[in-house]
């Protein structure tokens, strides 16, 4: 019989046979494959490597090296005065993105890259030069010193050398966003009787705020993990101005492996936590602006208004 | 409120974008700025919004000099191209934010906001989309959105950017149609950009016709449609062929060669039949015939070799029965005559 085979086939059914599903772009498993293997390699492997060498110490014995009294110095130094100057460089990287993108003057190519200086600098130069110029006889030093402010070999000088490093990420990250936003947008609140003040904060800020988030994100992570250039003008007295990064360098310096991981997993994971804490934070700022699927069926196509109006 | 506009000069670098451009708009008219790209009607409906300053001259409002006012303090409600609504924030949030932006003693209370913003809704028929946000409504929706949002601080003018520039055909026509009866409905002094003459000329109460940064034309839809002052502006609505020719004695002549005048002729109303019938024809062999819409089109080839575009209604085209490659007799039923300068000689209508 030729009318065979049509009814037979459910189509429903048939469906879940179809594994893969056709893309426009091909290569989706040797693409995951290679980041996969690439990232294992690069970040899971020796991460494992870290907890496996920790895992020679007992819990109890785990937990006395990591809330040491001098490890949780090195904590609060670390993660504060990284946040201090991530928000530092939230605030300053916004306003030097806004400056770079709206406002032309002379040697604005020179300024916008003097951005990435932190960036290229080995962060052991970047260090010495802080310490150099903070330091009591230095050219800024001598001066801030007749104020009574100390900059080098204080917990100030930690957050000036970690505000330094962090300095292009907030910058880096608006400033393409801020380029992309139409000037309509100020122009619609301008004529809807919004000062300059309004315009900025409800409109321009909502709009380079996941952004900056990022950058900020960066900034802070950066600074977490800084080492070279803190401990040139940190002076790195133990309870004071030693940075938890110095103290896993010590811990090894004796030989002290265990010691060393278990404070570098332990610096790990309040650094996941904050990262995943800012990821969060960014992923429901994002989803305020473009909730498509968010709230009930996609945007319908036009009805008719004439259609609309005689029903009323 | 009316609109005087006075010797408004504007020039980007080296480009002059407007040159000394005079226009009134009466008070509670929807007047269209009409002109193809890089005439200067954005820029003159940018300048009278104070989004723009000019070099020379000065906007009023109801004769009181408002040039060097800026865009916050002039009370214009302005509609852009592209919406340009704001992503964060829902409809109602958006049509309410020129209200919430007051300063503190002349703002409405949350109640009257939300009565004004509702209000809105019930006029742009989108009362119950108040809590979207603008990504997820259609193009035709946006821009309605962004007329609720203009209207709503009570703007003493409403300027409109292309407002359906960036809609497809259809919600164009629905809109524009949508447009007119809002305004009659709210009365309030309008000026709109378009480049498309149909929309003007439907929409609007007078169109003004504008060309490399001057107005060629003022006055009602059908004055610049019928007594069409320039070249430009017969050019410009609507389809037209071009011939050379003169004028003798009331009557125009076709030519083959350049002479001192031009003649325009709309396709409709160009005649054609299979004898020759009397003073002015000429011959013309037919290409291509389009049967589909309301008129037939033809295009064809006059016998001096450039082409003529011919429309004509379903019936006539059926009385003839014409055929590709074909000649025929071609009759202009009438014409605008203009000197090759482009300035109105005589419009010759036979």
């Amino acid at each position: 019989m030729a009318v065979y085979s049509t009814r037979f086939i459910d189509p429903v059914n048939l469906m879940p046979l179809v594994l893969k599903r056709r893309s426009v772009i091909p290569g989706f498993g040797l693409a995951f494959g290679f980041t996969v293997l690439y990232l294992s390699l690069l970040v899971l492997i020796p991460l494992a490597a870290a907890f496996l060498k920790a895992s020679a110490l007992s819990w109890h014995e785990f937990w006395q090296l990591v809330l040491s009294p001098r490890a949780m110095a090195s904590y609060r130094l670390s993660f504060g005065g990284s946040l201090v100057g991530a928000i530092a460089n939230l605030f300053f990287g916004v306003l030097a993105a806004w400056v770079l993108v709206r406002y032309d003057f002379p040697g604005k190519g020179i300024l916008d890259s003097l951005v990435d200086l932190p960036f290229a600098l080995p962060t052991a130069v970047a260090g010495i030069s802080l310490a150099t110029l903070y330091s009591p006889n230095g050219w800024l030093g001598r001066l801030l010193a007749t104020l009574g402010v100390h900059i080098a070999y204080t917990r100030m000088g930690v957050i000036v050398a970690l505000t330094f490093i962090g300095l292009p990420f907030v910058v880096r990250t608006v400033q393409p966003v801020l380029q992309d936003l139409d000037r309509e947008f100020e122009e619609a609140a301008a004529s809807l009787g919004a000062n300059r003040w309004q315009t900025f904060t409800r409109v321009l800020l909502p709009s380079i705020f996941p952004a900056a988030l990022t950058g900020f994100g960066l900034a802070f992570a950066r600074a977490v993990g800084e080492y070279g250039s803190v401990i040139f003008i940190a002076g790195n007295m133990p309870m004071r101005t030693e940075i938890t990064p110095l103290l896993i360098v010590i811990k090894l310096q004796e030989y002290d492996y265990s010691g060393a991981t278990a404070i570098a997993i332990f610096m790990l994971m309040i650094s996941f936590a904050m990262l995943l804490g800012i990821n969060l934070l960014q992923t429901w700022s994002g989803r305020q602006g473009r909730a498509e699927s968010a709230r009930g069926e996609p945007s319908r196509p036009f009805e008719s208004l004439y259609v609309a109006e005689g029903g009323q | 409120m009316s609109i005087s506009v006075r010797g408004v000069s504007k020039k980007f670098g080296s480009f002059s974008a407007l040159d000394r451009i005079d226009l009134e708009i009466p008070a509670g008219e929807l007047v269209a700025l009409l002109g193809p790209s890089g005439s200067g009607k954005t820029t003159l409906l940018r300048i009278i919004a104070g989004l723009e300053f000019a070099d020379s001259g000065a906007v009023e409002f109801e004769g009181q000099d408002i040039s060097s006012r800026s865009a916050r303090d002039r009370r214009v409600g302005f509609v852009f191209q592209h919406f340009a609504l704001f992503r964060y924030m829902t409809v109602f949030e958006n049509i309410a934010f020129g209200l919430r932006v007051r300063p503190r003693r002349i703002r409405p209370s949350r109640e009257e906001i939300r009565a004004k913003v509702h209000e809105l809704l019930r006029l742009i028929q989108l009362e119950n989309q108040a809590q979207r946000y603008p990504s997820q409504l259609s193009g035709g929706q946006r821009q309605r959105v962004a007329l609720a949002r203009a209207l709503a601080v009570e703007p003493s003018v409403l300027l409109l950017d292309e407002p359906f520039g960036a809609l497809d055909a259809k919600v164009r026509l629905e809109l524009r149609r949508w447009l007119r009866d809002l305004h009659d409905k709210v009365q309030i002094t309008s000026v709109f950009v378009t480049h498309d003459q149909d929309e003007a000329l439907e929409v609007a109460d007078r169109v003004a016709v504008m060309n490399e940064g001057r107005i060629e034309q003022f006055g009602t839809p059908a004055d610049v449609y019928h007594s069409p002052a320039t070249s430009f502006v017969y050019n410009f609505l609507g389809n037209v062929n071009l011939f050379r020719g003169r004028v003798e004695n009331g009557a125009t002549f076709i030519h083959s060669s350049p002479t001192g005048s031009i003649i325009f002729v709309r396709p409709h109303f160009l005649d054609v039949s299979r004898q020759p019938n009397g003073s002015s024809h000429f011959r013309a062999v037919t290409k291509h015939i389009h049967t589909a819409g309301p008129l037939v089109k033809i295009e064809a080839v006059t016998e001096w070799g450039a082409p003529v575009h011919i429309e004509m209604s379903q019936e006539r085209f059926g009385a003839l029965g014409l055929v590709p490659d074909e000649t025929v007799f071609v009759t202009p039923k009438e014409s605008a005559v203009f000197r090759a300068d482009s300035h109105p000689a005589a419009a010759d209508k036979s």
